[in-house]
C-alpha cells in the first residue's frame, strides 16, 4: 500500500470514528490514536523517509492536511458536545416563577397620601411652596385672623372642637395662610395640606377629621383672571384632562370677591344625575381674592399687594379619584381597604 | 330658604325666563340655588266649580254630588267632606291629575257611584294644612282656574351662602337681583302712606345699640279669621303655615322684605309703654311654641308695664299673641343688633325665622317700609280694620350710607379683564347703588342701606358686585407675569415622605387614625388623663381626650386587623399632641410601625422592626430597658438610640394587650430623626493595600447579648481592627448547659501597608487578652 493510501485510509478511519464518538473520552483516545505523539499518524510520518525526494514535498503537504483534517473533525465534535453539554443544563435549569417571591410584599400609601403627594409636586412644579401648620390652633388664627370675628355667623358654619385652655382643633388649613405670609412674606406662592376637624356626626358622607388642601398666592398683580389660570391649571394636573369648570359666588369671610368652583360632573357630562343632585355641575374648590384684612394680618399692605386663596378638599379628591363610597374608611385603619392602595 | 318663582316674577314684571333658568341665573350670580322644584303643578287640572246637588249614599257618610263646571260641562263626583252642600263654589280636580306624593286622581267608583274626580280640601292641593273639609270659595265662576292658586317652582337656596346678604331673606332682594341681571325693572311692593296722627303707645329703648328702630301700629276693629286662600297658598308654597289673617300677612311681609314683625293682642298688653330692654335675672317669658324660657340679662326684651312679653328678634309671648277674639293689635316692625339676637338664639337653642334674619344684620330703614306693607294687606285680610293714632317710630339717628371710592383700572386690574365704565355704572344702578363721577376714572359709589349693615364697606366689595354681574364666564383665564423660582424648600416634610416610602417598600401600609382618644383607653394604657389637653365638646364621649401617643389606636388596628389576618404590617406618621403651660401644645410628628402574626414566638415580628428602624436611623442602637410599661412585654422592649441620643422604642405587646398572636411597634420620634440625620457621607480613598480576616468563637452565657461581647471586641481592637461581623452562634454539645458559643467574623488592615503575620497575631491576642480578661472562653 502506497503512503497516500495509508494516509487516506487513516484519515477516513479517523473521521469515521471521531463521527461516532459519544463522549469526550472517547474523542481524547481518538486524538491521542490518531494525531498524538505517538499515534498513527506520527508513525505514518517515519514512512516518510522512505518516500522519494521529488515526492517528498507533495506527501508532506498530505501528511499536514490529513491531520488538519482530523484535528478539525475533533474540534468540531468537541464543541457540539459542549454545545450539547450547555443545552442540557439549561434544559434542566427550568425555573417555576409563578410561585411567590420570597420577603414581604411592599405595603401601600394611604390613598389621602397619595393625592396629598401628587398636587404637592404640581404645586411645587408651578413654584409653590408646601408649607405646615398646627393641628390645635387659636382663636385667632383660626378665625379672627381670617376675617372671621366672635359674633360673626360664619362661626356657626363650621362646628369647631374646642380644647381647655382656649384653643381649638383648626377647622380649615386657612390658618396656614396667615402663618404662611408672615413667615415668608410677600411674594408669595404656597400650599399647606393636613387634617382638619370638624364637630359632625360621622356619616358614610361626613367625617369629624379629614384633609385639605390651602392655597394661596400673593403678588403685585393678583387678578381673577391669574386665580382661574391657577385653578384650571390645577383641575387638569388633578383629573388629566380639561375640565369644564364655572366660577360662582360663595361667601366666605377671608376673601373677597369669593368663590365657589365648580366642575362639570364627569358622571352626567352635565346633563344631570344622582352624584350632582341634578345641576350638571359639582362643587369642588371654594376660593376668591384675599381680603385686605387677611393681607394685614399676615403683615402685608394691601395697598402694594393682592393676592388669591383656594381650599381643596383632599379627602373628596381621593374619594373621587378611587371611587370610594364611604368616608370612614379612610379613617378605619382596615387593611382589607388600604391594602387596595398599592 | 325657600323661594317662590311665581312671587319673584310678580316683582320683575316681564321677567321671561324659565324657573330652572332663574335658578341657574341665581346660582352663577347671586346664591347657590339649592333645588328648583315644581310645586303643585297638578293645579293646571283643577277648577272652580259649582255644588248643584248632593245626595246621600246610603251605608256611607260620603255623598254624591252633582258639580257645575261651567264650559266643561256638568259632573258628578262622590265627596266624604261634612261641608260639601249645594250652592257652594269649591275647587274641582279633575280626572288625570297627578297630586303630591304621586296619588292619581281619575274616574273611579266610590261607595257604588262613580266619581269624576274630586273635590279638594287645602291640604291635598297644597292650599293649606286644613283636612276638616273642601275649600270654600267666595269669588269667580265655574270653569275658572283658581285665582293666584297656580302652579309654582320653589326656588331653595343654601342658606350658607345668604350670610353676608340681610336683604336676600325677603322675595323682593332676590327680585332686585334677577332683576339687575336680566336687566329688567323691580317693582317695589310697598305703598307710599302718609303716617297722621300721634303715636297710640309710647316706646322706650334703653339701648339703641341692642335696638338702633322701634316702629309701630297700633290697629282696632280686627277680625281674626282665616287668611286668603291666595295667601295661605303662598305660605304654604315656601314652607310657611297659615295660622290667621293678621300672622299670616307678618309671615307673609317677613318672606317679601325679609323685614320680621311682631303682633301684639293690644288690649294685653300693660300699661301704654313698651320698653325694650335687657332681661332681668331669672326673667321668664311663655313663648310662642309653648316652650318657657329662663332669661339673663344677655337677653333682649320686649316688655310691658307687667315685665318681659317677647324675646327680642328671636320670638313673642303665648300670653299677648293673637287669638282668635282679639280686636285690637299693636305691630311691631324692629330692628335689633345682630350679633346679639344671633347669642340669645343660640343660647336658648331656638332659631325662628325672625331670628335667622336678624342674625344677618337687617337694614334699619326697612321697619316703616314693613309696616306700610302690613298695613296695605291688613285691610284686605280684616276688612273695617282701623290704625289707632299714627306711626311709633323710636330710632338712634341712622348712619350715612357709606361712599366708595372706585377707581376703575384697579377694578380692571382686580378682574382681569377690562368693564368698560358705562357697563359698570349700569351694574352698580340696577343694584340701587348711587354713583358719581368726580374724576375721570374714578366713581363714588354710595352703598344701599340695605347693603350697608355688614355686607359692602370696601371696593373689594364692589369687584363682587361688577365680576358677578358681568358674569365670571366672561373672564379669560391668564398667566401671571411673575419670576420663575423654585419654592422654599420644606426638608423636614420631604423627609417625612421619603421615610414613608421606604416603609411601605419594607411592606407596610399607611393607616390614618384619629387624634382623640377616651379617658379609659388612656387610662389602660397607663397614660396619666390629665396629662392630656381635653377636648371641651367632643363628639362622643369616647373621643375626649387628644392623643399623647400613636400606640393605643395602633393597638386597635391591630386588634382590628387580626379578626381578619393572619398576618400584616402596618404603620401611622401622625402627632402627639403635648400640653404646654400658656402656649399652643407640643405637636411632635411619630412613626408607629406594627408587625402582626398568629403565629410564631414574635421574634421575626421583632427583626424585621429592627431591620426597618435601621433603614430610618442606620447604626441606631437598640438598648434593652428594664422599665416596661404596662402594654409592654418585660423582656421584649429595647431602647432605641441614634447619634446618641434616645429616639424611640421597640417592643412586643404585652399578651394581656394581644391575646391572640403576637404584635411588634416600633415608635420612632421624627422630630428628632430628622434633627439627628448624619451629614452626607464623605468618600474614603479605597484601600490600597490588602485586608486580612480571621473568625473568633467565644463562649458566653445564654442570656448575654452579642452586642456587648461585640462591642468588647470592637474597642479592644485598636487601629487595624475594621470590622468586627456576627457570623453565628451555636448551643449545644460540646458546650455546657446554659452556654452558647458566638462567632465573630474580624476584618483587619491599615491605609499604608498589608499587616504582616506578626502584626496580625499581635492585634489577634491582644483582643482575646481582653476578652479573656473579661471571663470570656474562647473555642478554637
Amino acid at each position: 500500500m502506497s503512503l497516500a493510501a495509508t494516509l487516506q485510509e487513516l484519515k477516513d478511519s479517523a473521521l469515521v470514528r471521531i463521527a461516532q464518538a459519544t463522549t469526550l473520552d472517547e474523542l481524547e483516545a481518538i486524538r491521542v490514536e490518531a494525531v498524538g505523539r505517538k499515534g498513527v499518524l506520527a508513525n505514518a510520518g517515519k514512512e516518510m523517509a522512505k518516500v522519494p525526494k521529488e515526492e517528498r514535498a507533495v506527501m508532506g503537504q498530505l501528511l499536514n492536511a490529513v491531520k488538519a483534517s482530523i484535528e478539525s473533525a475533533l474540534d468540531a465534535k468537541t464543541t457540539s458536545f459542549a454545545a450539547a453539554a450547555l443545552d442540557a443544563r439549561l434544559a434542566s435549569e427550568w425555573v417555576d416563577l409563578t410561585l411567590p417571591a420570597p420577603g414581604v410584599k411592599p405595603g401601600a400609601l394611604h390613598p389621602v397620601t397619595q393625592v396629598q403627594r401628587y398636587l404637592e409636586e404640581v404645586f411645587t412644579s408651578m413654584g409653590f411652596a408646601v408649607l405646615s401648620g398646627p393641628e390645635v390652633e387659636t382663636e385667632f388664627h383660626n378665625f379672627d385672623a381670617l376675617n372671621i370675628p366672635p359674633t360673626h355667623p360664619a362661626r356657626d358654619m363650621q362646628d369647631t372642637f374646642w380644647l381647655e385652655g382656649g384653643n381649638l382643633l383648626r377647622t380649615h388649613t386657612s390658618p396656614v395662610q396667615v402663618r404662611g405670609m408672615k413667615r415668608l412674606g410677600a411674594p408669595l406662592r404656597m400650599i399647606a395640606p393636613g387634617r382638619v376637624f370638624r364637630n359632625e356626626e360621622v356619616d358614610p358622607s361626613h367625617e369629624h377629621t379629614f384633609y385639605q388642601l390651602e392655597g394661596m398666592m400673593v403678588d403685585r398683580e393678583v387678578s381673577i383672571a391669574h386665580m382661574l389660570y391657577f385653578m384650571k391649571t390645577l383641575l387638569k394636573e388633578i383629573f388629566q384632562r380639561d375640565v369644564t369648570v364655572r366660577l360662582r359666588p360663595g361667601y366666605f369671610p377671608f376673601v373677597e370677591p369669593g368663590f365657589e368652583l365648580d366642575i362639570q360632573c364627569s358622571i352626567c357630562g352635565g346633563a344631570g344625575c344622582a352624584v350632582c343632585k341634578q345641576t350638571g355641575w359639582v362643587e369642588l374648590l371654594p376660593c376668591g381674592l384675599v381680603h385686605p384684612n387677611v393681607l394685614r394680618a399676615g403683615g402685608i399692605d394691601p395697598r402694594d399687594w393682592n393676592g388669591f386663596a383656594f381650599g381643596l378638599g383632599l379627602t373628596r379628591l381621593a374619594m373621587m379619584r378611587y371611587g370610594i363610597d364611604d368616608i370612614r374608611l379612610l379613617q378605619s385603619g382596615d387593611l382589607r381597604f388600604l391594602n387596595q392602595f398599592r | 330658604m325657600k323661594f317662590s318663582a311665581n312671587w319673584i316674577a310678580e316683582l320683575v314684571p316681564g321677567l321671561a325666563v324659565t324657573p330652572q333658568e332663574l335658578g341657574t341665573l341665581i346660582t352663577t350670580k347671586t346664591a347657590e340655588c339649592e333645588s328648583i322644584e315644581a310645586y303643585a303643578p297638578f293645579l293646571d287640572r283643577v277648577r272652580l266649580v259649582r255644588v248643584m246637588d248632593v245626595q246621600p249614599i246610603e251605608g256611607s257618610k260620603n255623598v254624591y254630588a252633582k258639580i257645575d263646571a261651567g264650559p266643561l260641562g256638568m259632573k258628578n263626583v262622590v265627596c266624604g267632606a261634612p261641608n260639601c252642600r249645594a250652592g257652594i263654589l269649591a275647587a274641582w280636580v279633575m280626572p288625570g291629575a297627578v297630586l303630591a306624593g304621586g296619588k292619581a286622581i281619575g274616574k273611579a267608583r266610590v261607595s257604588g257611584h262613580e266619581s269624576e274626580g274630586m273635590l279638594a280640601a287645602g291640604d291635598e292641593i297644597g292650599v293649606n294644612r286644613e283636612h276638616g273639609g273642601i275649600l270654600e270659595f267666595t269669588e269667580g265662576a265655574p270653569g275658572d282656574s283658581l285665582k293666584a292658586i297656580a302652579p309654582d317652582h320653589v326656588i331653595e337656596i343654601d342658606n350658607k351662602s345668604l350670610t353676608h346678604r340681610p336683604d336676600l331673606w325677603g322675595h323682593h332682594g332676590i327680585a332686585r337681583e334677577v332683576a339687575a341681571i336680566t336687566g329688567r325693572e323691580l317693582r317695589d311692593p310697598v305703598p307710599a302712606v302718609q303716617w297722621t296722627g300721634a303715636p297710640a303707645l309710647k316706646v322706650e329703648i334703653e339701648d339703641y345699640e341692642l335696638c338702633p328702630r322701634y316702629s309701630a301700629l297700633v290697629f282696632e276693629n280686627v277680625t281674626i279669621g282665616p287668611s286668603p286662600l291666595w295667601l295661605q297658598y303662598r305660605l304654604e308654597t315656601i314652607g310657611l303655615n297659615p295660622i290667621s289673617n293678621i300672622v299670616d300677612v307678618t309671615n307673609f311681609v317677613m318672606a317679601e322684605l325679609a323685614q320680621p314683625t311682631h303682633a301684639f293682642d293690644a288690649d294685653l298688653l300693660k300699661g301704654d309703654t313698651i320698653f325694650v330692654r335687657k332681661a332681668r335675672a331669672d326673667e321668664r317669658v311663655l313663648a310662642l311654641n309653648d316652650e318657657e324660657y329662663s332669661l339673663d340679662e344677655q337677653a333682649l326684651v320686649i316688655a310691658d308695664a307687667g315685665g318681659a312679653e317677647a324675646i327680642a328678634g328671636v320670638i313673642g309671648g303665648r300670653p299677648t299673641g293673637i287669638h282668635a277674639g282679639t280686636k285690637r293689635v299693636v305691630l311691631e316692625s324692629a330692628n335689633f343688633l345682630a350679633t346679639s339676637i344671633r347669642k340669645t338664639s343660640s343660647r336658648l337653642k331656638v332659631r325662628t325665622d325672625a331670628s335667622m334674619r336678624f342674625e344677618k344684620a337687617q337694614d334699619p330703614h326697612n321697619t316703616v317700609r314693613a309696616l306700610a306693607r302690613c298695613w296695605e294687606l291688613f285691610q284686605l285680610v280684616s276688612p273695617g280694620i282701623r290704625m289707632a293714632g299714627g306711626l311709633i317710630d323710636n330710632a338712634a339717628p341712622m348712619k350715612p350710607p357709606p361712599v366708595i371710592r372706585l377707581e376703575l383700572d384697579w377694578l380692571n386690574r382686580k378682574i382681569g379683564r377690562v368693564v368698560p365704565q358705562d357697563e359698570v355704572e349700569r351694574i352698580l344702578r340696577s343694584l340701587e347703588f348711587g354713583v358719581t363721577e368726580p374724576e375721570p376714572g374714578v366713581l363714588t359709589v354710595i352703598v344701599p342701606s340695605w347693603r350697608a349693615t355688614k355686607d359692602i364697606s370696601i371696593a373689594e366689595d364692589l369687584v363682587e358686585e361688577i365680576g358677578r354681574v358681568i358674569g365670571y364666564a366672561s373672564i379669560p383665564p391668564q398667566a401671571p407675569l411673575v419670576p420663575s423660582a423654585p419654592p422654599p424648600p420644606s426638608p423636614e416634610r420631604e423627609y417625612q415622605h421619603a421615610l414613608r416610602q421606604s416603609i411601605v417598600a419594607q411592606g407596610f401600609t399607611e393607616v390614618y387614625n384619629y387624634s382623640f382618644l377616651s379617658q379609659e383607653r388612656a387610662a389602660r394604657f397607663g397614660f396619666a388623663p390629665e396629662s392630656h389637653i381635653q377636648v371641651l365638646n367632643p363628639i362622643a364621649s369616647d373621643q375626649g381626650l387628644m392623643r399623647v401617643s400613636l400606640i393605643p389606636r395602633i393597638v386597635q388596628n391591630i386588634e382590628d386587623n387580626a379578626r381578619h389576618m393572619g398576618e400584616f404590617r402596618l404603620f401611622e406618621i401622625g402627632n402627639e399632641v403635648h400640653k404646654q403651660p400658656d402656649e399652643l401644645p407640643n405637636e411632635i410628628p411619630h412613626v408607629v410601625a406594627a408587625v402582626y402574626a398568629r403565629e410564631g414566638d414574635g421574634q421575626a415580628g421583632l427583626f424585621e422592626l429592627k431591620r426597618l428602624a435601621e433603614i430610618m436611623a442606620p447604626a441606631m442602637l437598640v438598648e434593652r430597658s428594664n422599665e416596661a410599661r404596662v402594654f409592654e412585654h418585660p423582656q421584649r422592649v429595647w431602647n432605641i438610640h441614634w447619634q446618641g441620643e434616645l429616639s424611640g422604642r421597640l417592643f412586643e405587646l404585652h399578651p394581656t394587650f394581644c391575646e391572640h398572636g403576637r404584635g411588634a411597634i416600633l415608635d420612632l420620634d421624627l422630630d428628632a430623626l430628622y434633627r439627628l440625620q448624619p451629614p452626607p457621607a464623605r468618600y474614603k480613598t479605597l484601600r490600597r493595600f490588602p485586608v486580612s480576616e480571621f473568625d473568633l468563637s467565644v463562649v458566653t452565657t445564654l442570656g448575654e447579648e452579642v452586642g456587648a461581647v461585640q462591642k468588647l471586641i470592637v474597642d479592644s481592637g485598636g487601629n487595624g481592627l475594621l470590622t468586627v461581623e456576627f457570623v453565628r452562634q451555636y448551643i449545644g454539645a460540646p458546650l455546657a448547659e446554659g452556654e452558647k458559643s458566638v462567632s465573630f467574623r474580624l476584618t483587619v488592615g491599615v491605609a499604608d501597608h498589608t499587616l504582616s503575620a506578626e502584626e496580625i497575631t499581635e492585634l489577634r491576642e491582644r483582643v482575646i487578652g481582653v476578652l479573656k480578661a473579661a471571663g470570656y472562653q474562647l473555642r478554637m
